[in-house]
């Protein structure tokens, strides 16, 4: 009862720093997009093109591989490429988030919250450019354009909830043990791998695929993939598992943050 | 009315002898429970009581870790408490270290923006003090330009009229700061005294005795953590100095 009502508590107040430090939140979202490409010729273009051009590479390569056409593998791959990018790189760079910001959260109270959120809320900035060129690039190369883009944006809002739940767990966790900050490249390479990006999830047999089952990336794959490669919404299981673990990870994200939130200071 | 009220508070630092424990010590510590932990507790504050009513000029005097400075930085909120409470009413300045939270990329104008928010200024607020902060920091050239250009000195004057653009009820204030040309401090102390003046409560850390004497209405003596006396500022101080040893002047 008491722990309930204290973590409601907790939460109201979140809710309400949240808006009382959104200013904050903007100008630190803001220094992600705006300092990277300071004093380089072409700018934010890179952000776009970067992206583009490394995919590219992977899909002349793995289409040569596999042997397949050029064409409809680039949309197949883009498609899974640009969510996944979203989702590794939230999780890899909120890793150091409050180990990099130690300097402020020194200095001064700001809820700690805004450090992950608004490299992610950068990222996903990023992310849904590079979508916009996608969804250009889609037409010339086979792709469909069809009503059911309109679902990408709340593909992306569900895919937000999961990762801003597993970058909570990881900023959270690097703080207490900091040895993650170097596992946490090959767990997602690992699992790069282990989801339907570069392959088709029923391309895959032996004794790994049930792995690639239990992955939920690969439900957030799918909410992409459907309506930009095939012009459909991604069937009801597909959306209601990704629901439910966007939800969970949500939910278990602020639970770790709510209860380490104190502490992390004092282990910086 | 601003009103500080501090109950019972306490906060503990963990010193990890070693270093931090990773990842592998945690999994190896898990089969080995008998392990004896490499931490020592260090209360840095320790059952420490104390109410601060509006108007009051309270200094904190002290040695060396004495606690003086977690002690501030807990009524900042960046320390929460470890047991204990904190209350305050009123919009509180931190003004602890100057120029937290600058972003060296960022040209001057822009770390007002991004400063100010962490600040608490909201982005009216900004706009409007905007250019008495350029003119009153003397960046009038140089506001455009990435701060990590900037001397010392045109880094300090930005953060100090930055930090003390708006009046605060609540000023807390680690040491003094003032920085830059001759010129500059003359006018950086004017406006922080009438900083000072405005605020409706101060709270000041320093060293300096005939300065918190001059300014201070009551003196909290910290020592080991805990309060060793609490009073009008005259008293503490003069206790205080007896029972410091009279200051050795170094030769050189």
């Amino acid at each position: 009862m008491t722990s309930t009502s204290l973590s409601i508590g907790l939460i109201t107040r979140h809710v309400r720093e949240s808006h009382q430090y959104r200013d904050v939140l903007w100008q630190l979202v803001r220094q992600f997009l705006t300092l990277r490409y300071r004093r380089t010729l072409l700018g934010y273009v890179w952000t776009l093109v970067n992206p583009l051009l490394m995919m590219m590479v992977t899909a002349v390569v793995f289409a040569t591989l596999f042997k397949l056409e050029l064409a409809s593998y680039t949309v197949f791959l883009f498609a899974g490429m640009i969510p996944w990018n979203f989702f590794s790189m939230s999780v890899t760079q909120s890793c150091s988030s409050f180990i990099q910001n130690e300097g402020l959260i020194k200095k001064i109270y700001l809820p700690k919250l805004i450090f992950p959120m608004s490299l992610l809320l950068g990222m996903l900035v990023d992310s849904m450019l590079s979508m916009a060129v996608l969804s250009l690039l889609i037409l010339p190369f086979g792709g469909k354009l069809s009503a059911a883009l309109l679902f990408i944006p709340l593909a992306y809002v569900l895919l937000f909830m999961f990762a801003f739940g597993m970058a909570l767990l990881v900023s959270v966790a690097t703080v207490f043990f900091r040895d993650l900050q170097y596992v946490i490249n090959v767990l997602m390479q690992a699992w790069f791998f282990l989801t339907p990006i570069m392959y088709r999830h029923d391309a895959l047999t032996g004794k790994v695929a049930w792995l690639v089952s239990l992955n939920p990336m690969t439900s957030f794959i799918e909410l992409f993939r459907a309506p930009l490669l095939h012009g459909q919404l991604p069937s009801l299981q597909v959306v209601a598992v990704a629901a439910g673990v966007a939800a969970a990870s949500l939910t278990f994200g602020f639970w770790i943050l709510l209860a380490q939130e104190k502490n992390i200071v004092f282990r910086l | 009315m601003s009103r500080i009220t501090v109950e019972d508070l306490s906060i503990r630092f963990r010193i990890y002898h070693d270093r931090s424990p990773s990842l592998k010590d945690y999994v190896a510590g898990l089969f080995r429970p008998s392990r004896p932990a490499s931490v020592s507790d260090f209360w840095a504050v320790n059952h420490v009581s104390f109410r601060v009513e509006a108007g009051e000029r309270v200094g904190i005097v002290g040695h060396n870790g004495a606690g003086k400075s977690t002690l501030l930085k807990a009524l900042c909120r960046i320390y929460e408490p470890t047991s204990g409470g904190i209350q305050v009413h009123g919009r509180i300045a931190p003004l602890l270290e100057i120029g937290a939270g600058f972003h060296p990329e960022f040209s001057g104008r822009e770390n007002i923006y991004l400063n100010g928010a962490i600040l608490g200024y909201g982005k009216g607020q900004l706009r409007e003090i905007e250019q008495e902060i350029i003119a009153f920091s003397e960046l009038e050239e140089f506001i455009d330009t990435p701060v990590k250009y900037y001397s010392t000195g045109m880094y300090l004057r930005l953060a100090f009229a930055l930090a003390t653009a708006v009046q605060p009820e609540i000023l807390i204030l680690d040491e003094m700061f003032a920085g830059g040309d001759a010129n500059f401090v003359r006018k950086a102390t004017t406006r922080m005294h009438k900083v000072i003046e405005g605020a409706n409560i101060l709270v000041v850390v320093s060293h300096d005795l005939a300065l918190l004497e001059r300014i201070c209405t009551r003196v909290i003596w910290m020592d080991h953590g805990k309060v060793k006396s609490d009073g009008p500022a005259e008293e503490v101080l003069r206790e205080y100095r007896e029972e410091t040893a009279p200051p050795v002047a170094l030769a050189v």
